[in-house]
């Protein structure tokens, strides 16, 4: 009967109130999208990485006798330094942040590199003669490159050693900075919304003071006078919550599934499956913002 | 049931602005008294703390055994389901029905349909509109609204209602209609507690008067009228209880009044 009476005066100021009602919906639409957008960058970031880090190693390149490097005094690599080295792979120092080397002769480095530029004519003009042979170190955590390279730089043997998730950083600085860039836009942007709903359970608990005066002195419970108007702002902040999700979900299916995902094979994109992650999120957003600032609205202007 | 135990309101910290001074004042079960006073001689003021609308800031406020001043704010609902208020100006939702403004103070409260159906219709012959249930208020004279007001007030059965001039909006013929109708409910033991500038009823209706002035009580009658009462001497020597107005009017020579008083002079 109560749960009758309290869903029944929301829908009421959901009516009344159309134009408002509309307004929030829109700014939380907006504002949910960039949230949207900003967590979704942050997940394709997190996805490259995932996806490359697996795949990238540390490159210890050995000395050839072009290899201008101190370590390396213009000789080729000898047996004898190539033991050492994999005596410091296999050291108790570096063993923790080792989860598997390899080393790759110049003839392996050649095979690889066919495969990798099959279609190039670079393939033409290398021979296996000018690859350099190397050990190809995977990390346990790739960010703890550094220790490998402090442990291997100075050793005689060793030509460069080489992370090749530099390369990548370079991408996933871009992405940040779109990512950053979103979530500015998106605390501007719930913030109008914020307002936005508190003006708006203003302006309802205005329409209805009469209401509220009788409630309020017959005796109706706190919560009876107060949850129409949070349930008011709630109902908007979802219904703008549904749409960004909407939003971010068409815009994976035909950006990034059907477009850059389908002509950029090799690369790892997120997909709509990653919409559903974010959604919930979305939504939760949306209702404890509606209700934060409805409540703080209705304890100034509600007197109960 | 009502009881003011030397309670004081400042609404300024500065002590200046004085609405309530040191009030002790009890109304009992049943009682049906007027409160009158200039405007801004603190009667809104005594309403709100009956209501728990505000706290005292000196004294205590006890309604039906209750010290108001101590009760948590999740309880004031609960205290204000015993009493009723009618409003001055009605307060009546347009868009419902008669019935549907009576049975709105019965849904807020979580009232089951089968109370609604059963109670509205009773306080509505009480205040005899039964014939009126659906009706838009709009359809109604003041008079008719005003009993609304009341049915609205009285549905859930409070052992008290509070009536903040409640025929202020109201004609002669319509105020008569409202006062019958209080004194009805009265008569069926709830306590009634009217805040009035209307003294011709007062004068009628013979209930107890409490006389408010800057936030004191000044006169506190049973069985009072709305003007306070004077002693006046006859010329031969005789006292007579008078009420304030009508000792002008009173059979001039037979009377030393105050008139007189200034012209012999």
């Amino acid at each position: 009967m109560k749960l009758g009476f309290i869903l029944r005066e929301a829908a009421k100021g959901l009516r009344q109130n159309v134009v408002m009602v509309v307004s929030v919906v829109l700014v939380t639409f907006v504002s949910l999208t960039f949230v949207g957008a900003s967590a979704l960058l942050q997940l394709q970031i997190n996805q490259m990485k995932g996806y490359w880090y697996d795949r990238m190693e540390v490159a210890v390149y050995l000395c050839d006798d072009s290899s201008s490097s101190t370590n390396c005094a213009g000789k080729e690599v000898t047996d004898a330094q190539r033991q050492n080295i994999e005596k410091v792979l296999k050291s108790e120092q570096l063993a923790p942040y080792i989860k598997e080397y390899a080393y790759e002769s110049k003839d392996q480095a050649y095979k690889n590199f066919l495969d990798q530029y099959k279609n190039s004519s670079l393939v033409d003009q290398i021979t296996p003669e000018q690859l350099p042979e190397s050990y190809r170190v995977a990390l346990v955590d790739p960010e703890k490159y550094p220790v490998i390279n402090e442990a291997l730089s100075t050793v005689d043997g060793v030509d460069p050693v080489v992370d090749q998730r530099e390369l990548l950083e370079k991408v996933f600085q871009l992405v940040r900075v779109a990512s950053a860039a979103a979530a500015v836009v998106a605390i501007v942007m719930i913030v109008c919304a914020v307002l936005l709903t508190g003006t708006t359970i203003q302006l309802s608990a205005m329409h209805r003071r009469l209401e509220t005066t009788i409630m309020r002195l017959v005796g109706a419970s706190k919560a009876t006078i107060q949850l129409p108007f949070i349930i008011e702002g709630v109902i908007a902040s979802l219904i703008g919550g549904v749409l960004a999700s909407g939003t971010l979900w068409l815009l994976l299916k035909f950006l990034v599934e059907d477009k850059l995902a389908s002509e950029n094979v090799g690369v790892a994109f997120i997909s709509t499956n990653e919409v559903w992650l974010v959604a919930p999120g979305l939504l939760i957003i949306g209702i404890v913002l509606a209700t934060i600032s409805s409540v703080v609205t209705l304890k100034r202007y509600l007197k109960v | 049931m009502i009881k003011f135990e030397n309670v004081s309101m400042v609404y300024e910290p500065k002590q200046q602005n004085v609405a309530l001074d040191d009030i002790n004042i009890e109304i009992d079960r049943g009682e049906f008294a007027f409160l009158v006073g200039e405007s801004g001689s603190g009667k809104s003021t005594f309403l709100s703390l009956v209501l728990r609308e505000k706290r005292s800031t000196d004294g205590a406020v006890y309604v039906a055994g209750q010290n108001l001043n101590r009760i948590p704010s999740h309880r004031v609902p609960k205290l204000r389901r015993d009493i009723g208020f009618v409003f001055q100006d009605f307060r009546l939702l347009r868009e419902r029905t008669v019935f549907d403004n009576v049975a709105f103070a019965m849904e807020v409260i979580g009232a089951s349909r089968a109370q609604i159906r059963e109670r509205v219709p009773d306080a509505l012959k009480l205040v005899g509109l039964e014939d009126k249930a659906r009706r838009k208020p709009t359809e109604l004279s003041g008079g008719e609204q005003q009993r609304v007001g009341i049915a609205r007030a009285i549905v859930n059965r409070p052992s008290i209602l509070l009536a903040d001039e409640p025929t202020g909006n109201l004609d002669r013929k319509n105020s008569v209609e409202v006062m019958n109708v209080l004194n009805r409910i009265n008569q069926n033991g709830t306590t009634v507690l009217m805040a009035t500038h209307a003294h011709e009823l007062v004068s009628e209706y013979r209930h107890r008067v409490i006389e408010l002035q800057r936030g004191q009580v000044i006169r506190d009658e049973i069985d009072g009228q709305y003007m306070p009462m004077t002693t006046v001497v006859n010329q031969d020597g005789s006292r007579e209880l008078l009420v304030g107005d009508s000792a002008v009017e009173h059979d001039e020579d037979s009377q030393f009044t105050e008139d007189q008083k200034d012209e012999d002079q």
